[in-house]
């Protein structure tokens, strides 16, 4: 191993350097990418509903005029803006069918108490088709849910991103590809182009192509086998069964038609038996393939890729199984009947909340397509988590599961389960011999299943590195969190596949799955000496005397002795590693960051799990994601990544798992978040919390941590404050800027992780909140997502 | 009102009548429905000692209706004083010199009336033959809410059918400061503002307190209006009574009544009238019962500020937009967002933070009032919070001294004014120091004698 020898600090610079240099061509080839992509994206993907709309003496959009109230609108529990734009009540009685059916069509805004904002976008409408739903049904459903008429701009909206999406898909079988549809119409039109004709397979003999279409079936039979078959009214419910039992009795005062209409959606969703579905296909040549994708998308009818794992034989099958004791939750069970829906496995994304039990979904997943399986995480500890996750939920034997990491390199040949992270994929540079010839390895390897870990983080340039080195028949993304600041969230709609689930942050804590956090911002008064040096400083040393505010020292310390008193573990993160050496250090608790080896991570992990004397932890972003810590039910942030949502969500997350035996009490786990009165961080705090607020939760701003007067803590006198001081005005400028490589896997992310102007560390350029400035609108159509990559490599 | 208001000064019952001359007051209780009126007004201790007195007509001494009550002595003391205040009793000492209260013989004579009956009937005096046009109860609330709502509407300068505010109605809007002229045209203030934002009922009072200031000026007699207004207090909400017996004065004041929707009258020159529960509960208007109680809440407020309200009124939705940012109209709903910019607009126009939250705690949805507390405590502090944001500085009266001609000097007079716990704040530099006002003198005075003996 020529990588393993060398220095350990030696080898964390080359890897900071590399980082700066690969994202400085990362930023280039997006751009030339960009221009080469214009003519692969589909017109209507990029497409929003946008209709002008009067404006009243408010500055509203005013649609009194253009919608119509209906009699009994009372009991409808839908608005729909003709901007795209839907409002529900939560406290309709038909809430749980309107909430299941647009989270199928549309992307949920904000979840709160009693009105939820769902949009409705190109993405959300393809996802939706492609999980089989009908033009004309979403419509139909839409006009009866909408307490008023429905926009006519929404009709045409709908229509047009579904009209073409979804109908034909290109599916693998036996070995070779078949264009396959359900309307022999749209095939019969695709044929009729000379480009599709040519790529369509020629008998080898006479060199003549087949007139007619191959007929077959598919079987509405869902392929997803569980233990527990769950009883009939609750299977499909999934969180939302809380509703369930006051049905019978609301009936009455809900329009018929709306329950019609979802019995009928529902038994297609459901009735397993039933769909024997004809369907029409032709074959195609498999060196043609990225031609007939190229083609299929400037026709506007992009090929869904679905893999029909049972009728594989090339590929042998993996023995592993869910163990008997294994259960799933109802929402880990209904996510992925959307992804085994048709008996086949569709690619796309699975959005659950962390600590839901994500790991579980990916691991009952390869036990359902039973074929190879690659799985890729962020970091090294995350690995070991997905083994372990493994062999607690799985049958699979030890040996069948490899490890391909910098530390750990099993031995791969003859494996069916390996778990990498996305920087030893993704890895363009020289390689050590033995890690050369495991690349190469998986290369010639046809997977059936790669399941991608916390997809949101990897940029969409290592992603097209991974997938195109990678063949894998299908693909799952697991994430918590589907923002990004860069907005470039929405490739991966197109370079994996749509979004199938996405579950309610709220009911899930509602019902137990989750744990009930209390969210805090507690505000910390800058002291004077430091707001003076604050006010003169440059924008990164601001961000130092802000965390190393001693208000905010004193207030962390304070929370820590408390919660030490209750036997809570806490965790404290700050992004920036002087603050988090010089806290750890002063209060003498273990920290770790990404400089920290594999083998210590894992030891302080362990410790603080099992030992009753560690009781707190700091750590750096490293532990953003995939540091599972279940005992965890404290969460101090020092300091942040600027305004990023992704990560306040990620860090809350690392609490979220559910707690024991704690049901008595309101809340079962903290989520500090300290910020210095008056500085950047306050403006910071307000933008990472919009989407957790989004989803339901609320922060407690506390101004006075009552009982901190009494507590001895650090800094109390001037003099100690202004010795702090000093230390931090002696610091390099390094130490004021944040921890820059994340973990074993530098930075390689699209977005600056230095301080760089306000807008960019805000996020100010995320769809959420410019839609009111009416700015984002224009940059938004400008934009071109680089759509259907994926699709030139399967 | 349960919130400090700064500028709004909205009284009571009792305040209005404790400001009114003594004359007024003894006028007044020659009608049994103010007496009782204010009976039902004043705190429980003194009803107890008006009970107890109401058939003794000599004067009791106070050390015995002390001992009536095993009361604190506080309690005791502000009962007595409220019954001084309204003139219910005086101080009258008994024959051996002892201190004693006596009842006002008016009151005591008319509150004797209402409570035992007899006497004339209060109000519309005469038997009405049955009404053609019956209204009923529904019938009057709309009315009410229609014309009352018509006056918030011409406050808030919306058009819509504002055209029914007359001369009068601006008239008390101007006098009461609620709004202003502002270039030949009407406009809301800062205490405009705030009115909108109360409750209904207390809109009403605090509306027709400032109408009775200005009734002389009309030529009307105050007593008058003010006794009448106590009898459509007593009155049966959803009866018709009749106009006979009432005095010209009264009439012209049963008009104006009209006007603000507190009474229904079919025609000008109808002989009956319905009192809408607007008057109805005009006496009771500031304790707790609600005026609003049968429109239900419309308002949702959600922990991400989001604010949905469930109503097509345009006074509704502007009043909403003082404080919010609006995102949607639909026809039976609207969507705002409460932000710090749009809170802070309206805490600059004089709305306070409470009286946000109380508007949006008292149209509150009823899935909201399912809920404890009704409005997320997130953004009650929040809104709270941005309120401080505009206090944080802190001013101190001072005057400044400079131009000292040597760092002695100003070393001298500074350790002073330290000494002496006077400095508010110094800057060696440039030698300046600033004492506060009120040791302004001292220092002076330090500092010539300080001249005096150097020079």
């Amino acid at each position: 191993m020529a990588g393993g020898k060398r220095d350990k600090k030696e080898k964390e610079q080359r890897k900071s350097k590399k980082a700066k240099y690969e994202a400085e061509v990362d930023e280039e080839e997006e751009e030339e990418d960009e221009i080469a992509d214009k003519e692969a994206v589909p017109a209507s993907a990029s497409r929003e509903c946008v209709e002008a709309a009067p404006k009243d003496e408010f500055g509203a959009f005013d649609y009194r005029q253009t919608l119509e109230l209906k009699s009994d609108h009372k009991s409808r529990p839908l608005w729909i803006a003709p901007n795209g734009h839907v409002f529900l009540e939560s406290f309709s009685p038909v809430y749980r069918h309107a909430h299941d059916f647009l989270i199928a069509i549309s992307e949920p805004v904000c979840r709160p108490t009693h009105v939820h904002e769902y949009k409705l976008t190109a993405y959300s409408l393809y996802a939706a088709v492609s999980v089989g739903l009908q033009t004309n049904d979403i419509i139909e459903y839409m006009r009866r849910l909408c307490k008023t008429t429905l926009p006519s701009g929404i009709v045409e909206f709908i229509k047009l991103c579904t009209l073409s999406y979804g109908k034909v898909k290109l599916v693998l079988k036996h070995n070779q590809y078949f264009v396959e549809s359900q309307y022999p119409d749209v095939l019969q039109k695709l044929l009729k182009d000379p480009v599709i004709q040519l790529t369509r397979k020629k008998e080898l003999e006479t060199g003549e192509v087949a007139e007619e279409f191959i007929t077959g079936q598919v079987t509405g039979k869902s392929a997803l086998q569980l233990n527990k078959q769950p009883l009939r009214p609750g299977d499909q419910a999934g969180p939302s069964t809380a509703a369930n039992g006051n049905n019978e009795e609301t009936k009455e005062d809900v329009p018929e038609d709306i329950f019609e209409l979802y019995d009928k959606l529902d038994k297609e969703d459901d009735d397993e038996d039933e769909g024997q579905l004809k369907t029409v296909s032709f074959e195609v040549n498999p060196e043609e393939i990225e031609t007939l994708q190229k083609r299929c998308i400037e026709l506007e009818h992009p090929l869904l890729a679905e893999y029909d794992f049972r009728n594989d034989t090339l590929n042998p099958d993996v023995n592993i199984d869910l163990k008997p004791s294994t259960v799933l939750r109802p929402y880990q069970e209904k996510s992925l009947r959307k992804m085994f829906g048709n008996g086949r496995a569709r690619s796309g994304v699975i959005v659950l909340p962390c600590g839901a039990g994500k790991t579980l979904v990916g691991v009952t997943a390869a036990c359902t397509v039973r074929k190879r399986c690659i799985c890729l995480a962020t970091s090294g500890v995350a690995v070991e988590q997905w083994r372990s996750q493994f062999k607690m939920w799985s049958t699979v034997d030890d040996s069948l599961i490899c490890r391909f990491t910098s530390d750990a390199k099993d031995k791969p040949m003859g494996c069916a389960i390996c778990i990498s992270t996305y920087s030893m994929l993704a890895h363009s540079t020289k390689r050590s011999y033995e890690a050369e010839n495991v690349m190469k390895w998986l290369k010639t390897q046809e997977w059936g299943l790669m399941v991608l870990d916390e997809v949101q983080t990897i940029p969409a340039k290592m992603f097209r590195r991974v997938l195109t080195t990678v063949n894998a028949h299908c693909k799952l993304g697991l994430t918590a969190t589907l923002v990004r600041e860069d907005d470039k969230i929405a490739d991966l709609n197109f370079l994996i596949g749509p979004k199938l689930y996405e579950a309610n942050w709220m009911e899930l804590q509602n019902l137990g799955y989750i744990a009930r956090v209390q969210c805090a911002e507690v505000w910390c008064p800058m002291s004077p000496e430091f707001y003076r040096e604050y006010l003169i400083m440059k924008s990164q040393r601001k961000l130092l005397l802000s965390t190393m505010n001693p208000n905010k020292f004193r207030a962390c310390q304070f929370l820590i002795h408390y919660h030490e008193k209750r036997n809570d573990k806490i965790i404290v993160f700050s992004d920036n590693v002087f603050a988090l050496k010089h806290y750890a250090v002063k209060l003498n608790k273990p920290y770790l960051y990404g400089p920290t080896s594999q083998g210590e991570r894992l030891q302080i992990l362990q410790n603080f799990q099992h030992n009753p004397k560690v009781n707190t932890i700091f750590v750096s972003k490293v532990a953003d994601t995939s540091f599972d810590l279940p005992e965890a039910n404290v969460l101090i942030q020092i300091s942040a990544h600027g305004g990023s949502r992704r990560q306040e969500a990620q860090r809350l997350g690392r609490i979220l798992r559910a707690k024991k035996g704690s049901a008595a009490e309101e809340y079962n786990a903290y989520f500090y978040s300290l910020v210095s009165q008056d500085t950047n961080e306050m403006a910071f705090s307000l933008k990472r919390q919009r989407f957790l607020v989004n989803q339901g939760y609320s922060y407690k701003v506390i101004t006075k941590l009552e009982g901190m007067t009494q507590e001895d803590l650090f800094y109390r006198t001037k003099e100690e404050q202004v010795q702090l001081l000093q230390k931090v005005l002696a610091a390099s400028d390094e130490d004021a800027e944040e921890e820059r490589a994340l973990g074993e896997f530098p930075s390689k992310s699209s977005f600056n992780r230095k301080v760089g102007s306000m807008q960019s560390l805000s996020g100010a350029d995320d769809a959420i909140y410019m839609e009111y400035s009416g700015k984002g609108r224009t940059k938004k159509s400008d934009h071109i997502h680089p759509l259907f990559r994926k699709f030139k490599k399967v | 009102m349960s919130f400090g208001m700064k500028t709004l000064l909205c009284k009571d019952l009792h305040s209005y009548l404790r400001s009114l001359p003594p004359t007024v007051l003894d006028r007044l209780y020659c009608h049994p429905a103010t007496c009782l009126a204010v009976f039902r007004d004043i705190p429980e201790l003194a009803r107890h000692y008006v009970m107890r007195l109401l058939f003794v007509d000599q004067a009791v001494a106070q050390a015995v209706v002390q001992q009536w009550s095993t009361a604190p002595a506080e309690e005791q003391f502000e009962a007595a004083a409220a019954l001084v205040e309204l003139r219910v009793w005086y101080e009258k000492p008994l024959p051996g010199g002892m201190p004693g209260w006596l009842l006002n013989h008016i009151f005591r004579t008319n509150l004797m009336t209402a409570l035992l009956g007899g006497g004339t009937p209060w109000i519309g005096n005469k038997d009405l033959t049955p009404d053609k046009y019956t209204k009923d109860i529904p019938f009057l609330d709309k009315y009410a809410l229609e014309r009352w709502e018509c006056v918030l509407h011409f406050m808030v300068g919306s058009n819509e059918g504002t055209d029914g505010v007359n001369k009068d109605i601006t008239d008390v809007l101007l006098y009461s400061g609620l709004m202003r002229v502002d270039d030949g045209e009407p406009s809301i203030t800062a205490e405009g503002f705030q009115f909108l934002l109360l409750d209904t009922s207390a809109q009403v009072w605090f509306f027709l307190l400032q109408y009775l200031d200005t009734v002389q000026t009309r030529g009307m007699d105050l007593v008058e209006c003010l006794t009448f207004l106590f009898q459509l207090s007593f009155s049966t909400l959803g009866k018709d009574y009749c106009t006979e017996g009432m005095s010209e004065n009264q009439l012209r004041f049963l008009q104006h009544l009209r006007e603000f929707g507190l009474v229904y009258q079919r025609k000008r020159k109808s002989h009956r009238y319905y009192p809408t529960r607007l008057a109805v509960n005009i006496v009771s208007g500031l304790s707790k019962t609600k005026i609003d109680t049968h429109r239900p809440g419309f308002i949702v407020v959600e922990t991400n500020y989001r604010v949905y309200a469930y109503t097509d009124s345009p006074l509704q939705v502007a009043l909403l937009a003082l404080f919010c940012e609006m995102l949607y109209r639909f026809p039976n709903m609207v969507a705002a967002n409460l932000s710090r910019g749009s809170v802070r607009e309206a805490l600059a126009r004089g709305i306070t933070a409470d009286q946000i939250i109380h508007f949006l705690h008292s149209h509150a949805h009823p899935e909201m009032l399912k809920r404890n507390p009704v409005i997320p405590s997130t953004v009650k502090d929040q809104i709270k919070l941005w309120e401080l944001e505009r206090h944080r500085f802190k001013f101190n009266d001072g005057v400044m001294y400079n131009q000292f001609l040597s760092q002695a000097d100003f070393e001298l007079l500074r350790n002073y004014a330290k000494d002496t716990g006077v400095l508010v704040w110094e800057m060696p530099e440039k030698r300046v120091l600033i004492v506060t006002k009120s040791g302004h003198d001292d220092v002076k005075r330090f500092w010539k004698r300080l001249k005096a003996s150097s020079s």
